[in-house]
C-alpha cells in the first residue's frame, strides 16, 4: 500500500502507570476464606498478579481489573466494592474529560482505535461537536470493499492558495503561474502547546513525529534553532509580532505563520519578496471580527488562514470555551463562500479538537485541516493538570522522556486518528478528505433538527418543569 | 511560603475530606513542594498496611491517613477499618524498631470537620519534629538493633 495511505505504528508503553478509572475496595476483615473465593476465580488473575508502584502509589489491582464485576457480585460476604478513582475524576477540564484523556493515552500507547465493546452509554447530543452527527448511510460499503484494501481512501490535503481557473494562450501553454502547494497525507498539523513540561528532547520528538507523519509542526520561531536543520521542511515557525527583518526567518522552512494585524500585508510582502516559494499563514484569533479578518487575508492573496482558539483563550481565559469552535469555523467558512473566495485560500483551525471524530466534524464545518496542540502533551501521558503552568513539577516528568519515545507516541496517536478518519469517511461514502470540507450535507446538526421537530411548539421558559 | 527541609510526608486522604479537590491540592503542593506527597483515595478503607509500609520504605519519613469524620463514611465502615489497619501497621514498624508515630491516622469531627489544608499543616508539623527515617538514611541506620527488636 502506498505510504500516504498508511501510518505504521509500534507499541510505545506508558512510562508511568495510567490513572485508572475505578479502584477496588476490598475489605479483608470479615473474609471467611471460603472455598468459593472470588479472588481465586478472577479470570484475569488480578488478585494474584498484585503489585504496588511506590512512585505513584498505584495498585495493580486497579489497573489490571477489566471491570467485569464478577468479584463484586460473587463475594458471599459482599466484601468487595468498586469505586471511581478520585484522581481520575479530577483529570482534565470540561473539554478534555477524563474519558477523552484516557482514550488518547490508550491510542498513543497502542496506535489502535479504542474499542469499549459495551455500546455507547452517553447522551445523544451535547454542546459543540457533540451536537453534530455524521451521516453514516454508506456504512455497509466499507465491510464489502474493505476500507484498508481494494479501494483507497485518501486523507491527503493541500495547503496553499488555489487559482479560480486556468488560462492558456493559443499554443496551449499556461498563462498564469500555478500556485505553490504543500501536500500533507493527513489533515492534521501539529502545534507546540502553550504550556507543558517541554524540553529540547520533547521538541525533537515532536519534530521527528511530524516528519514521520509527513505533516508539519508549528512552533515559536526561537525554537526552530533548537532542532537539527534536517527537520526544517516539516516546521512552521510562528511569529508573535509583525515582521520587519526577513533575516530571522529560518532557511529551509516551507511555511511561516504571522499574526493578523493592521500591517500583516507588509509582513507577508517581506516574506514573499525574500522567499518567493514560501507559503504565508496568517493567524486569526477566534473572536469577534474574525470573518472580516479572514476575508482580508484571502483578498490580500495570502495562502493559509489559521483560525486559533488558543490565542483567544490566553487573552480572555474566563471566556475560553472550545465548544465554540464548530460555530466559529462555520461562520468564517460561510463568509468566505459568500465572498466567492473560499476556494482560493486554505483554512486551518485549532483549539477544540479532542477526538478523531472532531477532525472530520471540523472539516465538515468548513476547515481544510485542523491543528492539534494539547493532544501532543496528552499523548505523552499528560493529565492536563496544568501544574507546570503554576511552576510545579510535572507528575509524569514529560521533560525527561526520550525523543524516540515522544515521536513513537505521537505517531501512534495520529495513526489511530488516521484510521478512525478512514472509518468515518468510508461510512460517509467519501473517498477523499478534500471533499469533506464544508460538506454539511453529510452531517446533521442538533439545532436544525430541534428547530424542525419542535420549533412550532415554542420554547419553555427557564425553570419550566413538566407536571 | 514554600517549605524547604529534608522531611517527606506521605499523606493519604479520603476524597470526602473537606477541601480535598484538585485545586486545593495544587495549592498545597505549591506550599509544601516535595515535602508532602498527596495521594487521594476513594475511601480510607481502601488502604492496606502495604501502602503505608511501601511509602516508608521508598521515600517517606512518615505516612499518615486522613479519613472522613466517623459516621460519615459513604461505605459505612471504611474509616473504622482504616483505623484498625493503621494500628496494625504501627505494630509492624514498632517491631522493626521504628517509632509508631511515623504512621498515623487522623479522623475529622462530624460537628467541626477540618479541611485537608488544616490537617496537612498539623501532621506536617508533627513530622518535622521527628528525625529522618533510619530506613531512608540507610548509611546511618542501625540494622543490627532493628533485627534484635524484631526477634
Amino acid at each position: 500500500m502506498p505510504e500516504k495511505y498508511v501510518i505504521h505504528t509500534t507499541t510505545a508503553p506508558n512510562r508511568f502507570k495510567a490513572v485508572s478509572r475505578s479502584g477496588i475496595i476490598a475489605w479483608e476483615e470479615g473474609c471467611l476464606r471460603c472455598a468459593v473465593c472470588v479472588k481465586e476465580r478472577c479470570v484475569y488473575d488480578v488478585y494474584y498478579k498484585r503489585k504496588l508502584d511506590p512512585r505513584q502509589m498505584i495498585d495493580s489491582i486497579d489497573n489490571l481489573c477489566m471491570n467485569c464485576l464478577r468479584c463484586v457480585q460473587g463475594c458471599p460476604k459482599e466484601l468487595i466494592t468498586k469505586s471511581l478513582n478520585p484522581e481520575y475524576k479530577e483529570m482534565g477540564d470540561d473539554f478534555f474529560t477524563p474519558e477523552i484523556i484516557s482514550k488518547l493515552w490508550s491510542q498513543a500507547e497502542t496506535g489502535k482505535i479504542p474499542v469499549s465493546g459495551a455500546g455507547y452509554p452517553g447522551p445523544f447530543s451535547g454542546p459543540g461537536f457533540d451536537s453534530m452527527w455524521t451521516d453514516m448511510s454508506e456504512i455497509v460499503r466499507p465491510t464489502r470493499d474493505g476500507i484498508h484494501g481494494r479501494e483507497y481512501i485518501s486523507t491527503a490535503i493541500d495547503l496553499g492558495r488555489t487559482i479560480k481557473s486556468l488560462r492558456f494562450d493559443d499554443s496551449g501553454a499556461l498563462l498564469a503561474e500555478t500556485p505553490l502547494l504543500v501536500d500533507i497525507p493527513l489533515p492534521i498539523l501539529l502545534k507546540v502547546p502553550p504550556f507543558g513540561a517541554i524540553s529540547d528532547k520533547t521538541l525533537l520528538g515532536w519534530a521527528m513525529a511530524a516528519k514521520r507523519l509527513g505533516t508539519l509542526l508549528a512552533l515559536k520561531i526561537d525554537d526552530v534553532e533548537k532542532l537539527p536543520d534536517q527537520f526544517r521542511p516539516w516546521l512552521v515557525p510562528v511569529l508573535e509580532e509583525d515582521l520587519t527583518d526577513p533575516a530571522i526567518i529560518p532557511v529551509g522552512v516551507r511555511i511561516v505563520e504571522i499574526p493578523w494585524s493592521s500591517r500583516f500585508e507588509k509582513s507577508a510582502k517581506i516574506i514573499k519578496d525574500t522567499f518567493p516559494s514560501m507559503l504565508v499563514c496568517v493567524n486569526i484569533a477566534m473572536m469577534d471580527g474574525m470573518e472580516e479578518k479572514a476575508v482580508s487575508v484571502a483578498d490580500a492573496g495570502l495562502d493559509i488562514i489559521h483560525l486559533e482558539l488558543g490565542r483567544y483563550s490566553e487573552k480572555e481565559p474566563e471566556t475560553y470555551d472550545p465548544r465554540r469552535v464548530k460555530d466559529a469555523i462555520r461562520s468564517v467558512h460561510m463568509k468566505l463562500v459568500e465572498t466567492n473566495i473560499r476556494d482560493e485560500v486554505t483554512l486551518v483551525a485549532s483549539g477544540g479538537f479532542a477526538m478523531a471524530e472532531h477532525v472530520a466534524k471540523g472539516m465538515i464545518c468548513g476547515a481544510d485541516a485542523v491543528m492539534a496542540e494539547f493532544q501532543l502533551l496528552i499523548g505523552l501521558q499528560c493529565r492536563m493538570c496544568r501544574r507546570c503552568a503554576t511552576g510545579l513539577s510535572c507528575p509524569v516528568d514529560i521533560q525527561d522522556a526520550s525523543a524516540k519515545w515522544v515521536a513513537a507516541r505521537v505517531v501512534n496517536l495520529f495513526g489511530a486518528w488516521h484510521n478512525q478518519l478512514i472509518e468515518l469517511m468510508g461510512a460517509m461514502g467519501i473517498r477523499d478528505a478534500r471533499r469533506l470540507r464544508g460538506e454539511v450535507g453529510r452531517a446533521m446538526f442538533f439545532e436544525d433538527l430541534d428547530k424542525v421537530a419542535f420549533g412550532s411548539l415554542g420554547s419553555a421558559g427557564e425553570g419550566f418543569e413538566l407536571e | 511560603m514554600r517549605y524547604n527541609n529534608s522531611r517527606t510526608l506521605a499523606l493519604f486522604y479520603c476524597q470526602n475530606v473537606p477541601g480535598a479537590g484538585e485545586r486545593e491540592r495544587i495549592g498545597l503542593e505549591k506550599k509544601y513542594g516535595l515535602s508532602i506527597r498527596f495521594f487521594p483515595i476513594a475511601c480510607s478503607g481502601r488502604l492496606e498496611p502495604v501502602h503505608l509500609l511501601s511509602a516508608l520504605e521508598n521515600f517517606a519519613d512518615a505516612a499518615y491517613v486522613i479519613t472522613c469524620p466517623q459516621g460519615m463514611c459513604r461505605y459505612f465502615e471504611g474509616n473504622l477499618r482504616a483505623i484498625k489497619r493503621v494500628r496494625r501497621t504501627q505494630d509492624i514498624i514498632a517491631g522493626i524498631g521504628l517509632e509508631r508515630e511515623r504512621v498515623g491516622i487522623v479522623t475529622g469531627l462530624k460537628e467541626d470537620p477540618k479541611t485537608l489544608a488544616e490537617h496537612a499543616e498539623e501532621i506536617f508539623d508533627k513530622t518535622l519534629q521527628m528525625g529522618r527515617s533510619p530506613v531512608l538514611d540507610k548509611g546511618e541506620a542501625n540494622y543490627d538493633h532493628c533485627a534484635t527488636e524484631a526477634h
